[in-house]
């Protein structure tokens, strides 16, 4: 009789366990679809086996609970994309919308109004067109007409650029209560994962703590630190601490000489969130990098433009015979004291438009040397070591240059992403395979791409040499 | 199954490495194989046509070197996106190593589990 009750006993042990690992199957299939669940598997432990007269029995197996099929090297390398996507995806949004203020098309026939490229060309031309005619009033109009246009553009962009720093310094400033409400619930995650599973897999509330920092980490740049009992650190990637076990450490911001700043307890970490990574990190880039680069820019080009137009019509003669003082000034445009500012300052104060001073000093109302000398400001080396449309152009070419090789980043990032998205799902699919299956395709498709890379390399370089004109002996 | 004509018209170098670059980023190693044949039968054509001698041929030479300066750019972006893939490969296959070792040493030693011996070997 003992081996028949030891029979059901272990007929029955084996059902429960099935019934156990059925449930389980039943769970995964339930969350298929939702967000962030890992796929369990059931831990089935053996039943120590019973000894009748030296004769041992299998006893069978009992199942044991579940675990979830996760790699945290691969989340954490998943995690570290997702933050260098997000990053180049928000600074080349904001690169997008400083670019389209500075059209590519300087001083083209299908110049656009607003294109400060043009306006300079267009306005060192008036110059040469007044040397042909000094006294012609229409032509002195002409001259401050199209300073009006230069000063204006280059003083809207200047504002446009300033908006821009303060849209996305408003951007950002939302991202931090996102952060702090996501640091909070992983803080609360870990006390109950410390708490519930302190030596094995947290299971669906380990799935909730690694969705939370899924997405902190398209936020902000972080890095993750395993504390005992199965708990978590959170800590920016220039160390400050985010999430300490159970506790959260709140994000602040607020404005510094105008400038949106972020605080941690009473620390200015603004500087180390911009390099960090995450949706922050790109709006820091672009508000406290890639703004201030085309707003001295802008800054240098008022201040060249404006001192040196300003400096040779005082030295001349106007149509009235008079010549500039320190009392009364022949200033065309407002003049700078300093380079920076100047952009957004830029106006022109001239309102009489013979008060333009063609004639050199000393010299009639006829002459035109002085004319000729400020159309020649055109081609001479006033702005940083260039001719001021030299300046602007290569200013345009570095723009679109950076906005070219963060698109070709953001492709990279945003590829490296899917694939591992990939390969973690294929790790929690049911059928075991699927991983080998999934690996095998990253695999091939490497390689296919390598010689599809190899092969047009090669293409493309003959291709430049053929267009190459040589010249045979 | 679509194959860039080879024999015909020439495909765009550009659009060449576009299509390579968004197929590698969805894996999609059909495509991208796909895509590798065509770039040999292209190379193929390049090279071998006997009735375009590219030496030349100043439009096709023209052509050629405008194509692969428009694809530059397009070329650095392939470069990045499988840059980014080989270093995932390697983090695939450094974990399935790790993952391998473990199960086949580490794992049942540090659970305790010892093999048994048992009367009948049915459990």
């Amino acid at each position: 009789m003992g081996t028949i009750n030891s029979a059901f006993s272990l007929i029955s042990g084996a059902l429960e366990a099935d019934q156990s690992a059925l449930s389980i199957v039943a769970n995964n299939v339930a969350n298929a679809n939702t967000p962030g669940y890992t796929q369990e598997r059931p831990n089935w432990q053996e039943n120590q086996p019973l000894e009748i007269n030296g004769v041992s029995y299998g006893q069978g197996v009992t199942e044991t609970g579940a675990t979830s099929l996760r790699d945290s090297v691969l989340v954490t390398r998943l995690d570290q994309q997702q933050q260098l996507a997000s990053a180049s995806s928000a600074r080349l949004t904001a690169l997008d919308s400083l670019q389209a203020l500075f059209p590519p098309d300087s001083g083209s026939a299908s110049a656009k109004a607003g294109d400060i490229g043009s306006d300079i060309t267009t306005f060192f031309s008036s110059f040469a067109s007044l040397e042909a005619n000094p006294s012609d009033a229409s032509l002195r109009e002409e001259v401050l007409s199209s300073a009006t246009t230069l000063a204006g553009d280059i003083s809207n962009a200047a504002a446009s650029l300033n908006d821009q720093s303060a849209g996305l310094g408003q951007e950002a400033a939302g991202v931090t209560s996102q952060v702090n409400s996501l640091t909070t619930a992983i803080a609360q995650l870990n006390q109950q994962i410390q708490t519930t599973s302190p030596s094995a897999d947290g299971g669906t509330l380990e799935d909730q703590r690694n969705q939370d920092i899924s997405q902190l980490s398209q936020l902000v740049g972080i890095n993750q630190i395993k504390t005992e009992n199965n708990g978590l650190s959170i800590t920016t990637t220039s160390g400050q601490l985010l999430v300490s076990e159970g506790t959260s450490f709140q994000l602040s911001s607020g404005l510094v000489n105008g400038a949106t700043h972020f605080f941690l307890g009473n620390s200015d970490i603004t500087s180390q969130l911009a390099t960090g990574g995450g949706q922050l990190g790109g709006y820091l880039t672009a508000a406290t990098q890639d703004i201030p680069s085309a707003m001295a820019t802008l800054d240098q080009l008022a201040y060249s433009i404006s001192t040196s137009v300003n400096a040779l019509n005082n030295a001349g003669t106007d149509l009235n015979g008079a010549t500039g003082s320190a009392a009364s000034p022949l200033y065309v445009f407002n003049e700078p004291l300093q380079v920076a500012g100047s952009a957004q300052a830029m106006a022109v104060i001239m309102t009489n438009p013979d008060q333009i001073a063609a004639a050199g000093a000393g010299l009639g109302p006829g002459d035109n040397s002085n004319a000729l000398a400020m159309a020649n400001l055109a081609n001479q080396a006033i702005a940083g070591g260039a001719t001021p449309t030299d300046y602007y152009s290569n200013f345009v070419s570095t723009l679109g240059a950076t906005v070219s090789g963060v698109q070709a980043e953001n492709m990279a990032q945003n590829a490296s992403v899917s694939q591992l998205q990939t390969q973690n799902n294929a790790l929690s699919s049911v059928n075991l395979n699927d991983e080998a299956a999934a690996m095998s395709t990253l695999q091939t498709s490497y390689q296919a791409a390598s010689q599809v890379f190899n092969i047009l390399n090669t293409i493309m370089t003959s291709a430049l040499n053929l267009g190459v004109q040589t010249t045979v002996s | 199954m679509h194959v860039f004509e080879t024999r015909g018209e020439q495909p765009e170098l550009k659009q060449l490495v576009v299509e390579a670059s968004q197929a590698l980023a969805r894996l999609d190693a059909a495509r991208l194989q796909e895509l590798a044949l065509s770039c040999q039968a292209l190379n193929r054509d390049l090279n071998r046509d006997p009735n375009r001698d590219l030496t030349s041929d100043t439009d096709t030479r023209g052509s050629l070197a405008q194509q692969a300066r428009e694809a530059a750019g397009e070329m650095a972006v392939f470069a990045r996106v499988l840059d980014a893939t080989r270093n995932n490969l390697h983090l695939i296959n450094r974990l399935r190593e790790v993952r391998a070792g473990r199960l086949e040493y580490s794992e049942p030693q540090a659970r305790g589990w010892l093999p048994r011996e048992s009367g009948h070997g049915d459990n």
